[in-house]
């Protein structure tokens, strides 16, 4: 199995951001980890990637322990991408993205066809090909963040963690987002695990979803089958109902916005 | 870069020529012009070995080896405060964040304060100090402080905000005691201590050249290995790590080679330490988005500027040179103002 971690426990301090959380992904699954803020998602990605050590358990790509590998075996089998991740202002999307080839180039090697034709297919991937002479500074919030997409791309690695990848876009680039994801899994096998906050997306992408509570793992399953439990409106303590929009179709979760009171004028 | 077609205007092909030529302009100037009017014949026979024992003795021994000295440390400033900014992601960062100055300062005055008092308790005996003892020595203490500060950011993880605040702190207190130090001394040694305190090229040999070289070269020659990780070190440290990159180790590496830079060029010709903050903005404002022209421009401009400066001083002055590192300091500030006017 490309990635598994299992009873992973991570403390800040004296702080339990997670405990006891298992996941196991198989070849081109896209999971989504839903849970409230605080509720140890990205502390959950950043334990699978190794930027952060568990006091228990651990998380493995392929059956090799994460912790024994070094940054550069890691960074060529999985990419991860951080919550508003900071480059300086004057670099420019073709330079962000060249650096995601640095795992496969190394120190000295120079950048060969195949990683020319990795940066284009990023950049073409993420619609930035005629962007790609501008700096940072120069992009939109929704062009910024694809360019970020576009360097863990370019890493051309088998698993992609993304740390909320939808925030901040317009509802036009979240779509394209997630469509990007669900290709990359099933036209290339990329195993994907993203935490993101909104439910009927989480719902619509995903193959499984694991929900977290305090650091808990309160649910590991199909999507269907979480709309069903009735731990979305437990955990998220809001009251709603999932409505079937079509027959086959990933039901659409209906909040109720009950303290919004719009009859008077 | 393939994929990054140079923006129309960019002055991206002429501007490192240019740089190289400013550097043989300048050091051209430097030899050519001083306080001592020699005409350029004589100079152009000094050279070639011949010509008066007066005018070799001028070119070959006096400002020839000043020249080399300040192109050498120019370079080191320059590429220490360029390599210092890039991994602390802080613009004002130069060799005095890492406490290098200060703790050269430091070990300087003691080694003149001991070696005064155990060689010649005499006060008058300037003449007699050995002299030649103070870059390694200023040298040796401004790594010890670098050193210091690395272990207590290391310990708290290495965050680029704690290396400052630890660099702050750390470079304060040993510049309070050396300041204590000379402010209680108080003897005609003490014009030893401010001259080089104001960083100066007066009076440097081929020997401060020789001693300098070595650093040179050794940082010069790791640029090809931090190259790819000083890259990647622009960004925070889960990016980078993300990227495949072990930051800590590319880290220390470059801090290393930063501290190894600036301390033994502030051995040699005390704290220009403006150069390191002023020399890398400079070479970012005419780089623009060309960033693989930010390194080499950096050094090229540490030279160009620390031999001009230099120039300068030594004209201003008359007998009674101006040190480089206040004219540094007074041409670096409005050069300073003027780039930071672009910051938002």
């Amino acid at each position: 199995m490309p990635l598994t971690c299992s009873h992973l426990s991570v403390s800040y301090g004296r702080r339990r951001a997670l405990s006891g959380f298992s996941l196991s992904m198989e070849k081109g699954e896209i999971r989504a980890l839903i849970g409230p803020n605080g509720s140890g998602k990205s502390t959950a990605l950043q334990a699978l990637a190794g930027l952060i050590a568990s006091s228990e358990g651990r998380a493995e790509i392929e059956g090799v322990s994460v912790a024994s590998m070094s940054r550069r075996a890691i960074a060529k089998k999985l990419a991860f991408l951080p919550q508003q991740p900071v480059a300086p202002d004057e670099m420019t999307v073709a330079q962000l993205v060249r650096q995601g080839r640095f795992p496969h180039v190394g120190l000295f090697r120079s950048y060969g066809r195949k990683d020319e034709e990795a940066i284009a297919w990023a950049l073409e991937s993420t619609g930035l090909t005629g962007l790609a002479g501008r700096t940072l500074q120069e992009l939109s919030g929704g062009e910024r963040q694809r360019a970020w997409i576009s360097a863990a791309l370019a890493q051309e690695a088998a698993i992609l963690l993304l740390d909320e990848p939808t925030s901040f876009l317009d509802i036009g680039y979240q779509v394209e987002v997630l469509d990007l994801v669900h290709r990359l899994s099933r036209e290339r096998g990329v195993t994907i695990v993203m935490a993101i906050h909104d439910i009927n997306q989480a719902i619509a992408v995903s193959d499984r979803i694991s929900l977290l509570e305090k650091g808990e793992l309160r649910f590991d399953g199909a999507p269907k089958a979480l709309s069903e439990s009735g731990l979305v409106e437990k955990t998220f303590r809001v009251k709603g109902t999932f409505v079937e929009v079509a027959p086959g179709k990933p039901p659409h979760f209906d909040v109720e916005l009950t303290k919004l009171n719009r009859s008077g004028p | 870069m393939s994929a990054n077609a140079p923006a129309i205007g960019q002055p991206s092909r002429w501007i490192l020529p240019a740089a190289l030529a400013l550097v043989l302009i300048s050091f051209v100037a430097a030899v050519f012009l001083g306080i001592v009017d020699i005409p350029a014949r004589d100079v152009l026979s000094a050279l070639t070995g011949t010509g008066s024992t007066e005018a070799r003795s001028i070119i070959l021994d006096i400002r020839l080896p000043r020249i080399v000295t300040g192109i050498l440390a120019g370079m080191q400033f320059a590429l220490a405060g360029l390599l210092l900014q890039t991994i602390t992601r802080n613009p004002l960062a130069d060799p005095s964040l890492m406490g290098v100055s200060q703790g050269a300062t430091l070990t300087v005055t003691l080694f003149l304060l001991f070696t005064v008092y155990l060689a010649n308790p005499d006060s008058y005996s300037v003449n007699e100090l050995p002299i030649a003892w103070l870059p390694p020595a200023g040298m040796i203490g401004g790594m010890a402080a670098g050193g210091i500060i690395y272990l207590l950011a290391f310990r708290l993880d290495l965050s680029p905000l704690r290396i400052t605040l630890c660099g702050i702190a750390i470079g304060a207190v040993l510049h309070a005691i050396a300041i204590g130090l000379i402010a209680g001394w108080g003897s005609a040694r003490i014009e030893i201590i401010l001259e080089w305190l104001s960083g100066s090229l007066y009076a440097r040999t081929w020997d401060h050249a020789l001693f300098l070289l070595p650093f040179t070269v050794a940082g010069l020659g790791m640029l090809p290995l931090i190259y790819r990780p000083l890259n990647l070190l622009r960004f925070d440290a889960a990016v980078a790590r993300s990227f495949g990159l072990s930051y800590r180790r590319q880290f220390s590496l470059v801090l290393l080679v930063s501290c190894a830079l600036a301390a033994s060029a502030v051995g040699a010709v005390g704290p220009i330490v403006f150069v390191g903050l002023i020399v890398p903005h400079l070479a970012r404002f005419l780089a623009g988005r060309h960033f693989p022209l930010v390194l080499p421009l950096t050094i090229v401009l540490g030279a160009v500027i620390v031999t001009l400066g230099d120039l300068v001083g030594r004209l201003a002055g008359g007998p009674e040179e101006v040190p480089i590192g206040v004219v540094t300091a007074l041409m670096g500030v409005p050069v300073m103002l003027a780039l930071l006017r672009r910051v938002p």
